[in-house]
């Protein structure tokens, strides 16, 4: 088969996490059919400015097509619809401007998908809420794979996403919360695909020794790794961890590994190491006693699963329905939602060899199950297959955009209220 | 804390988060729910709120104010009327009406007040929310500043008690450290608590213990006569072996109860101290230091 893998950015140095899943999966699927990667020239995903040059390139044996975006995203037009349309009735014209001022606007991707859609069996689309996944979904639905990576944000409450969702002929959820969040949203329980998530280069024997002795880090300490941002939900974890160190016992330490965007308190027991290679992060997830993850919003934490597959129990926010929903399922992470419950938890990993231990085995277990490489692929090439053997039959109907006037009539409701009505809560049935 | 104990095929996470939950429960005392604080915020401020400061009835209060009008104001609402009739009439008339004045200004004016209205609307939705929330975080805070009131109260007896039994502690160190000279005896009168009892085990004392090892290695008659000497000398030994034996029963309960509770120790150490002031002028009192 001939697949395309559509996303807004791509790149070995590109770490974010929906291009890092597209990166992940491309190099995996090439082993077993001609991929080629379809992306933009932008390398920022706020501006969107072209940076790397059109053409064609090989990244990792893998073809990659870049096309430049017409425009670059400006953050004031931006954010004027964004509110327009998360917090107030509007129209779809509206959602139409504000997927046109989020970008990555890029006509000539779209029109080669267009030109092209014969020269490839299967399309996948990598996150829902860019216009590239939006446009090029909606010109070649009928082989299309959708790869959402949608989070608990208004942004899944437009109504011009749910005909995108019916329309696809498989979604690759991340999470079963991603994916009871997304049949209600479209209405429908029947969407076809599998939650399927990312696996990892996990290192075959990292060494905590070494990063250790390179970074000079003696205690004991539980690590956060990614961008250091109060979105992320580290203001609330630099609060919760000093309060911490003042009122419990131990010595434990936190070590911050990404770059910050957030100004990092100055405090003995925190220490930002920046951003690190994949090496020293294996390292250092593996020297740590646990990993914590404060983010609110996750499709699915890349980290989270990296940890467990390193055997190391995850203390995630208990407010991100997917990160709880993973921690319960899997027996390998607690969570919290509150100072109090922040503080026994990790005081409980952190002082309690055998929970640590025995959470450590469950996560290494889980990963092993559910997020190892074989059973991933295995899972694409299933779903490729049955497109592949139902053929234009299988094909689902795509909702056409309103007219000129139904489009500027402004009826729809406000996303932040249509989010409001989605079942919150980690899906454990 | 307890300490986890488990294997992994035994861990159920949603189990220790419920035991968490239960050992924050016991730690505070009482745990408040969140529906628990805006029931108290909103009925029981009183009992935690100076009332003078903060009506506890303030946001009922808010809520109870009168509804406020519709501020809607169209362009057409000038010529507008439920007849048709008069609408139509209005609608023809109007360009004569614009002729005479600038109806244009007026209904810019008036658009111009209803959107201030509406936004002034707006903004007591805003307060109401955030007075909400500040009665919230007051309820919170005082039933916090209660509980650690109470906790400061509880740490404070147990310094105070840590405080006196140190004291006392010091009292027996410097009796044990004490040298044997001559000169030292008066020092040792100063420091060691008469009477033969210690002030923390509520036994014997070493110099009670010393003296009737003595008296043990004499024969019985050099024992009596040299009591009899000593009682013609001053009737000192006399006199302490007399409390020695009064002492010594107290010194059986007091023992008793200091091995029972702390609280206990501070006050038999207490107890023993004041029926030492009998004995002489420099006996210790570890209340007094």
């Amino acid at each position: 088969m001939k697949l395309a893998v559509v996303v807004q950015r791509y790149g070995a140095d590109i770490n974010g996490g929906a291009e890092l899943h597209a990166r992940y999966v491309a190099e995996h699927l090439a082993k077993h059919h001609d991929v080629e990667v379809l992306t933009t020239c932008a390398r920022d995903y706020v501006t969107w400015a072209n940076e790397a040059p059109a053409g064609v390139e090989e990244i990792h044996g893998v073809r990659v097509r870049r096309f430049p975006v017409a425009h670059e995203r400006d953050v004031r037009v931006f954010a004027r619809r964004q509110e327009a349309v998360f917090d107030r009735a509007h129209s779809v014209g509206d959602e139409l401007a504000w997927l046109d001022a989020e970008g990555p606007t890029s006509p000539a991707l779209r029109r080669f998908i267009r030109d092209e859609r014969g020269t490839f069996d299967v399309f996948i689309f990598f996150s829902y809420r860019y216009w590239h996944a939006f446009h090029g979904l909606r010109a070649v639905h009928d082989r299309s794979v959708l790869v959402p990576t949608a989070e608990r944000d208004p942004a899944i409450g437009l109504s011009i996403f749910p005909p995108l969702f019916r329309a696809a002929r498989a979604i690759m959820f991340n999470s079963f919360e991603e994916r009871a969040m997304i049949r209600h949203v479209a209405g429908t329980a029947d969407l076809p695909g599998k939650v399927v998530g990312i696996g990892s280069e996990i290192p075959e024997r990292p060494n905590p020794d070494r990063f250790r002795q390179e970074f000079g880090i003696t205690e004991r300490f539980a690590v956060y790794v990614g961008r250091i941002d109060r979105n992320k939900g580290c203001g609330e974890l630099f609060d919760h961890f000093g309060w911490y160190a003042r009122s419990m016992p131990g010595d434990l330490h936190l070590v911050l590994v990404g770059k910050s965007i957030l100004p990092i308190p100055d405090h003995p027991r925190i220490h930002h190491l920046g951003f690190l290679t994949d090496r020293q992060k294996f390292d250092a997830i593996a020297a740590a006693d646990l990993l914590i993850m404060p983010s609110y919003y996750e499709s699915l934490s890349m980290v989270a699963l990296e940890a467990w597959a390193l055997g190391r129990p995850v203390l995630a926010n208990g407010r991100c329905d997917v990160l709880k929903g993973q921690a319960i399922r899997s027996n390998a992470g607690l969570y919290y939602e509150s100072y109090a419950e922040f503080a026994e938890a990790l005081y409980a990993i952190a002082s309690s060899h055998s929970l640590k231990h025995a959470l450590g085995q469950n996560g290494r277990a889980y990963f092993k199950r559910h997020y190892a490489w074989p059973v991933i692929e295995r899972k694409y090439l299933e779903t490729l297959d049955r497109i592949a053997r139902d053929g234009v039959s299988g094909a689902r109907t795509l909702d056409p955009l309103p007219g000129f006037f139904a489009r500027r009539r402004g009826s729809v409701p406000p996303a932040a209220d249509v989010l409001a009505t989605v079942p919150a809560g980690p899906s454990l049935s | 804390m307890t300490d986890f104990n488990v294997r992994s095929d035994s861990v159920d996470v949603e189990q220790i988060m419920r035991q968490i939950r239960e050992r924050i429960r016991q730690k505070r005392g009482v745990d408040y729910t969140e529906e628990q604080i805006r029931e108290l915020a909103d009925a029981k401020l009183e009992r935690f709120l100076d009332p003078s400061g903060v009506r506890s009835g303030l946001l009922e209060a808010f809520r109870r104010r009168p509804a406020t009008p519709g501020y809607d104001f169209e362009d057409t609402a000038l010529v507008d009327s439920d007849k048709a009739i008069v609408r139509f009439v209005r609608r023809l008339l109007s360009p004569f009406l614009k002729l005479l004045i600038n109806s244009n200004r007026l209904i810019s004016v008036l658009h111009m007040q209803a959107a201030i209205n509406r936004e002034q609307e707006e903004r007591h939705v805003l307060y109401y929310e955030v007075i909400h929330n500040l009665v919230l975080e007051m309820t919170r805070v005082s039933i916090e500043s209660r509980n650690l009131k109470m906790r400061l109260e509880s740490l404070q007896g147990r310094l105070e008690f840590n405080e006196r039994r140190a004291r006392a502690l010091e009292a027996v160190v410097q009796y044990k450290r004490g040298g044997h000279g001559p000169g030292e005896d008066e020092e040792l009168a100063s420091t060691e608590p008469q009477g033969g009892v210690d002030p923390i085990t509520g036994g014997e004392s070493l110099r009670t213990r010393r003296r009737r090892r003595r008296r043990g290695r004499r024969p019985q008659g050099q024992a009596e006569g040299s009591m009899a000497g000593d009682d013609a000398s001053g009737d000192a030994d006399g006199v302490e072996n007399g409390r020695d034996e009064s002492l010594q029963h107290e010194a059986g309960h007091a023992g008793s109860s200091e091995r029972q509770t702390a609280r206990d120790t501070h006050h038999q150490s207490a107890g023993t101290s004041s029926g030492h002031h009998e004995g002489g002028p420099d006996t210790p009192d570890p209340e007094a230091q």
